[in-house]
């Protein structure tokens, strides 16, 4: 199956050039979606093989996902691999995660961090997804371990049914309610995500769920 | 008495750059007409207080001011929430025409 790996990224100057040349390495077409960053980032990806789009001004890793969707419809592509562009996703699982879609059993993959595994979690980053988890069983039914991982895979056909309209991070908990809504074929499989000094600066600020509710209520 | 001389002065001027607005076509009829409603129950409540005291006590509250504070702050409530998604629908429409640009410019950028 054509499939592209999507990475949304903004001011990762320090880290792109490392994950697009590890995505690339597997033997992957890599797209990011720059959005608005001040630093090289786009300059960066386009140095080492990635095919870059670019927000002029920052909209959110939501947006960000959502336009290289729409590339990826525009260009043929049959299967999107979602990774961050902070080096906390680890490129040789690509292959583990697409497999259950490759064999046809689902249209959806679900990387897992608590089926796999964490290196060096806060722990209030802990605490706040299990939140997450209850919040998301009661909303959209769905069991799984995991609600706020980046790290997922979809077919075209897959991403043809949902509609995408949180441009920031409850995007996330967007994609869960479609999935439940449209009634999509998903497993989760078990992946590695390493937190660091770096991408825990760069990471949500745990107040930023507040934020996440507000936007997922005003929808509704 | 004077405070509210000087109050009614003050809305009867709101009223007049209101109809200038209208004038210019800046506002609609619409928004004419509920901002003249507006400045009108203003006028009543100014030049005649003991009418909130009237309506107060018909739905059970003590103060005509109070009935007058609660109905504001719903009002309040309602417009802001109104704003916001006003500012929701604002913020998609940009985002919308950033994603426009950005599959325009790689296009090009691939055919270099």
């Amino acid at each position: 199956m054509k499939t592209l790996v999507l990475i949304p990224a903004y001011n990762e100057g320090a880290k792109i050039s490392e994950v697009v040349t590890d995505v690339k390495a597997h033997g992957f077409d890599v797209l990011v979606v720059d959005d608005g960053s001040a630093d090289q980032t786009v300059f960066l990806s386009r140095a080492n093989g990635a095919r870059v789009l670019a927000h002029k001004i920052n909209r959110g890793q939501g947006a960000a996902l959502k336009t290289g969707i729409e590339y990826a419809k525009c260009h043929n592509y049959e299967l999107v691999v979602f990774f961050d562009a902070d080096g906390q996703m680890q490129a040789k699982e690509i292959k583990n995660l697409i497999k259950p879609i490759l064999n046809g059993s689902v249209e959806v993959v679900l990387g897992s961090r608590f089926l796999g595994a964490t290196i060096n979690m806060p722990l209030v980053k802990l605490l706040l997804l299990q939140l997450a988890l209850i919040f998301t069983k009661i909303t959209t039914g769905l069991r799984v371990t995991d609600t706020h991982n980046g790290f997922q895979a979809w077919t075209i056909s897959a991403l043809n049914k949902i509609n995408l309209t949180q441009d920031r991070q409850a995007y996330a908990s967007e994609l869960l309610a479609e999935i439940s809504e449209h009634q999509i074929n998903h497993q989760e499989i078990p992946v590695t995500i390493v937190y660091t000094d770096y991408s825990r600066k760069k990471g949500q600020s745990i107040f930023n769920a507040f934020n996440i509710l507000f936007n997922l209520l005003i929808k509704k | 008495m004077p405070i509210q001389l000087i109050l009614i002065i003050l809305i009867i001027l709101a009223v007049l750059r209101l109809l200038y607005q209208l004038k210019n076509k800046n506002i609609s009829l619409g928004q004419f007409l509920i901002w003249l409603f507006i400045w009108s129950v203003a006028i009543i409540i100014i030049s005649a207080p003991a009418i909130t005291t009237y309506l107060a006590t018909i739905v059970g509250i003590g103060r005509g001011v109070d009935l007058a504070i609660y109905i504001s702050v719903i009002a309040i409530f309602y417009l802001l929430f109104k704003l916001l998604l006003r500012i929701e629908k604002i913020e998609k429409d940009i985002t919308k025409i950033i994603r426009i640009e950005a599959l325009k410019n790689i296009s090009s950028d691939e055919n270099k």
